[in-house]
């Protein structure tokens, strides 16, 4: 195995010309970070080799496994359509202000591109088999959060002669929100709930 | 225009089926009707009254009867008209208004799937809030609220 060339080049810290003697000026600044892509058709063929050894060590489970999760938690998709009013609060969560993509959560306009279904509201049965024609369309593996009171139990519509009393009646749902509507930061919450779920994945 | 207008275009062409031509909250007026004039009524209140755009139809359960209504409006009196007329609640039917006023199309689904009301010669009677194969008309006064799984049962249509 060769040793690759190495990856990282500094540049040298340049002092700051504020005029101003800051406490810092003197500190070693922090380098310039760079990566030379061209040097990656050396380092994959080695990177190759040393992950081949490390799955024959270890078993796939234990290595591959916590990469896909992740990437996956990390980078969790949500569905964007919007049923009721907790689709405001959906909206508002990727907002500048409660700024949901910091977490990698982004809303995508098709299901094929998804792995989380947000089910932001009051679902009625004549919604109910789109709901679940785009809960299939979603890859594998996919996730579902009941965001709300209506779509964890039917909220105060549960009587009502076309709600369905709660959307696992319908698809499989892994962390429900309650909340009339919920704030945005309890959706962020939830999306870390379903983050942790994630992570405790083994299969 | 007042109810007396109304009544004067229509009484002559209805002989006994215009039961009532009555005033009626800032309306032209209110139009009571025998059901079996309903096609004879629409042409004329929307070409010799002038009520052309159908606002809405709707139908309402008195427990003994039903009534069903529509709304018309007329841009040139810059009025509304309200025409309604009673229905047996054991054989709720009508002449449907769709071929006079198409709007009166989904109007009409609506009615019929929440009130029950049948729409003769309708060109496509198919639920349009509720779910294929729903069995309930919600807005009968018979209707009582459900326990969520008793209603889930009766409409998993998925």
């Amino acid at each position: 195995m060769t040793t690759p060339a190495p990856l990282l080049v500094s540049k040298p810290a340049e002092p700051l010309a504020l005029g101003v003697d800051l406490p810092m000026v003197d500190q070693p600044a922090v380098p310039f970070i760079e990566i030379e892509t061209l040097r990656a058709k050396e380092f994959i063929p080695a990177a190759k080799e040393a992950l081949g050894s490390l799955i024959a060590e270890q078993g796939q489970a234990k290595v591959i496994r916590p990469v896909f999760n992740w990437a996956g938690r990390n980078s969790l998709f949500p569905l964007h359509w919007g049923l009721a009013c907790c689709a405001i609060e959906f909206a508002a969560a990727f907002g500048a202000r409660w700024d949901a993509e910091r977490f990698g959560v982004v809303p995508r306009s098709s299901p094929r591109q998804c792995d989380v279904m947000i089910v932001n509201g009051t679902v009625t049965w004549k919604v109910a088999h789109k709901l679940i024609t785009l809960y299939e369309q979603m890859p594998e593996p996919k996730w579902v959060i009941a965001m709300g009171n209506c779509a964890t139990g039917g909220g105060p519509f549960r009587t009502a002669y076309s709600v369905v009393p709660g959307v696992d009646k319908l698809v499989p749902v892994d962390v429900y929100i309650a909340g009339c509507p919920p704030r945005p930061e309890a959706m962020l919450d939830g999306i870390l709930e379903l983050e942790k779920l994630i992570r405790e994945r083994k299969e | 225009m007042q109810p007396d207008d109304v009544s004067r275009v229509l009484a002559p062409a209805l002989g006994p089926k215009l039961l009532a031509v009555e005033p009626f909250a800032g309306m032209a007026g209110r139009v009571r009707f025998e059901r079996g004039a309903a096609l004879e009524l629409f042409p004329r209140v929307r070409d010799d009254l002038g009520f052309r755009h159908l606002s809405m139809v709707g139908g309402i359960d008195w427990v003994d009867h039903r009534e069903v209504f529509y709304v018309v409006w007329s841009d040139a009196a810059h009025q509304y008209l309200l025409l309604s007329t009673d229905v047996p609640a054991d054989n709720p039917r009508v002449e449907t208004a769709s071929g006079v006023w198409p709007s009166a199309n989904w109007h009409e689904r609506e009615t019929w799937e929440l009130v029950g009301i049948e729409f003769d010669n309708h060109p496509d009677l198919r639920h349009l809030l509720t779910p294929d194969g729903y069995e309930f008309r919600p807005l009968l006064r018979s209707f009582k609220l459900h326990e969520p799984e008793e209603l889930e049962v009766k409409t998993r249509h998925v």
